[in-house]
């Protein structure tokens, strides 16, 4: 047997499996989205292109578009930051591999909670009469602050959650990136006169470029599926403040309407723009890495 | 332009010193080598002049200032590394300038300071390029740049060829001492080849397990080396060491090997004495029958080496070798008789390894 024949019979089962049930669930949502199902009647008509035509007139599918898209940038940003951030910290006052061993440990267990306990947890923390957050904050003469009704806040106070989780996280992966950073050009940067500031942002995280984006590009693939999340925290909520694509289409075709023709047409459309952006994204960033 | 002065210098790792009291002088201009074998803290004392490592104890001074507990960035010197150091992804020009940008200099002071240096050592062709697209010639060449255009008090070299082939590490060693002839700046360059240390040093600094064994200028360290570990260590072939004693005439006998020595040299031997004698291969030929000092073995093998060919002699049951042009004559198997001058003959106290002259 050649290698490459080995190759692919390794391959085919997987690749069948994952083909068939993208393949069967997509072509059933189009199948769906021409016609006008739903969940109360067992009748239905082919209507065309109707529910797509229908969706680019419906505003609350701009704005959960738009929520979708804020909560790409600010999760994707915030964990990147806060990962950056904390490890460079980290890299330039603890020393000691016990002492990192074990922060890196405690770091590792937001991410390894259910992110519904995840939710659970931090709703009630957030509670305005009950939660240790708004107790804090009433030692500084604040509040009591609605962090998940005020439509301001609530997408952000939802955010801070998942940036906890995986920011934490991701800290550990940048960190461990770090140490394994040869000491050379930081040496050499010592000795041209840079700061402590200046030889991460111009040396250390310069070199590190091409994980950090794979890891950006990872955080915006996950941030996708932050369903559970916003669904257990806020559903949706206050209003449609925090409503993102994936939770309207769910109050569209299973919660509210069960008008599931409508709601695969929305799926379908998301996948498109999602396929789009991080076929672009990718291009980018593979250029800006090289 | 600075003259460097450690004094005392103590490292230890945990309870273990690596250096331990060491104390040097480097002039004001000079080209000073470390040599040594690896571990003999060479690097070490090195890094520490550089900033780089702390020092556990004592005080080093450059161009008198006190530099001891100043950060690297601000003690003046600049430094090649061995693994070149260059920052992956930056462009040779941003990497040549990064320490004056860091200073915060103009543009306008920059941009002809790189001109010049990228001049001086051929790199205007690629000042564009990113290092991964450079020979390993060129990316040294680029360090030495970056080291140069900060116009530093004192050049620091830490194996700066060892990753390079020998056609090109010779022709580098070239460069670099051409280049500390028309600047003139204080350099330590540390390194573990002593053909290389020869070629290049005003003087070299011989270390061994975290002590200067011997300093002086490359000629004196090759003619009178202080000690068994220096003679041992400088020149190729080898130096050959034959255990003898004193026998009255000032004459050492090892065997059937019987050699008199320079009185004028080693004028404390006394009869009786052990001594070890050290030859230079170098210094020995080939000589006709009768003739005095004379060393009679067997041939056992022939190393062309080109010009000049090692042929290497079994006497009485050890091995000697010598160097000689006439190598083509002999074939293993011959009898032959090789000699030196007295006064190339080396002598050191078997125990404690020092050097025997003018004891």
């Amino acid at each position: 047997m050649t290698r490459n024949t080995f190759v692919r019979l390794t391959l085919v089962p997987a690749i069948a499996l994952l083909a068939t049930l993208a393949l069967v669930s997509i072509g059933g949502a189009i199948w769906f989205a021409l016609s006008n199902r739903t969940l109360r009647s067992p009748d239905y008509d082919f209507v065309g292109a109707y529910n797509f035509l229908r969706l680019l007139r419906d505003s609350r599918f701009f704005n959960a578009l738009e929520i979708s898209a804020l909560w790409e940038v600010i999760t994707v940003s915030g964990t990147l930051g806060l990962a950056v951030l904390l490890s460079v910290l980290i890299y330039e006052t603890v020393q000691k591999p016990l002492w990192r061993n074990l922060i890196c440990f405690a770091f590792l267990v937001p991410v390894l909670l259910p992110r519904v306990a995840a939710a659970f947890i931090w709703r009630f923390m957030y509670s305005p009469s009950l939660g240790v957050i708004n107790y804090l904050c009433g030692l500084l003469g604040i509040g009591p602050v609605e962090f998940l009704a005020d439509p301001s806040l609530a997408l952000m106070s939802v955010a801070v959650v998942d940036i906890w989780q995986w920011g934490l996280f991701f800290t550990v992966i940048v960190l461990k990136l770090m140490e394994t950073l040869p000491r050379d050009p930081i040496e050499a940067a010592m000795l041209d006169n840079a700061r402590r500031w200046e030889i991460h942002a111009y040396v250390t995280l310069p070199m590190l470029k091409g994980p950090l984006i794979s890891l950006a590009l990872v955080k915006a693939v996950e941030s996708l599926r932050s369903f559970d999340l916003i669904f257990v925290m806020t559903g949706g909520g206050p209003g449609k403040a925090t409503e993102t694509l994936d939770l309207y289409a769910y109050q569209m075709g299973i919660n509210m309407g069960g008008r599931i023709s409508y709601a695969s047409a929305m799926s379908l459309l998301l996948l498109l723009v999602t396929t789009i952006a991080f076929t672009i994204i990718w291009k980018a960033g593979k250029k800006w890495a090289a | 332009m600075a003259n460097i002065t450690c004094s005392s210098i103590v490292k230890s790792y945990g309870d273990y010193p690596v250096i331990d009291g060491l104390n040097l002088d480097i002039p004001d201009h000079e080209f000073v080598v470390f040599l040594g074998p690896s571990g003999c803290g060479k690097s070490t004392m090195l890094r520490m002049i550089a900033g780089l490592e702390t020092v556990t104890g004592g005080r080093i001074e450059i161009g008198g200032t006190d530099v001891t507990d100043l950060p690297p960035g601000d003690r003046g010197v600049a430094m090649v590394f061995q693994s070149y150091a260059l920052y992956p992804h930056m462009s040779v020009a941003d990497n040549i300038t990064f320490g004056l940008r860091r200073q915060g200099l103009p543009k306008a002071e920059i941009a002809p300071r790189l001109t010049q240096v990228a001049d001086m050592l051929g790199l205007a062709p690629f000042l564009d390029r990113r290092p991964k697209n450079l020979s390993g010639g060129q990316q040294q060449r680029v360090a030495m740049a970056r080291a140069m255009i900060k116009t530093p008090k004192v050049f620091l070299f830490d194996e700066p060829l060892s990753n390079l082939d020998a056609k090109l590490r010779e022709k580098l060693r070239t460069e670099i001492r051409k280049m500390h002839l028309q600047l003139k700046t204080t350099t330590i360059f540390v390194t573990h080849d002593q053909l290389e240390a020869m070629t290049i040093a005003d003087r070299i600094v011989l270390m061994r397990d975290g002590a200067i064994e011997q300093m002086g200028t490359p000629d004196e360290i090759f003619e009178r080396p202080a000690s068994h570990f220096v003679a041992d260590f400088i020149g190729t072939p080898a130096m050959n060491f034959i255990d003898a004693t004193i026998e009255p005439g000032h004459v050492a006998r090892s065997g059937s090997i019987a050699l008199s020595l320079s009185r004028d040299l080693f004028p404390g031997l006394r009869p009786g004495q052990k001594v070890e004698l050290g030859l230079r291969p170098a210094s020995m030929d080939l000589v006709e029958p009768g003739a005095p000092n004379a060393i009679a073995g067997r041939v056992v093998l022939v190393e062309n080496m080109g010009a000049e060919g090692q042929v290497i002699t079994e006497v009485d049951g050890r091995e000697i070798s010598f160097v000689t042009a006439q190598f083509r004559r002999v074939k293993p198997g011959d009898a032959v008789r090789f000699a030196l001058r007295p006064d190339q003959i080396h002598a050191f106290d078997p125990v404690s390894g020092r050097s025997l002259l003018g004891a």
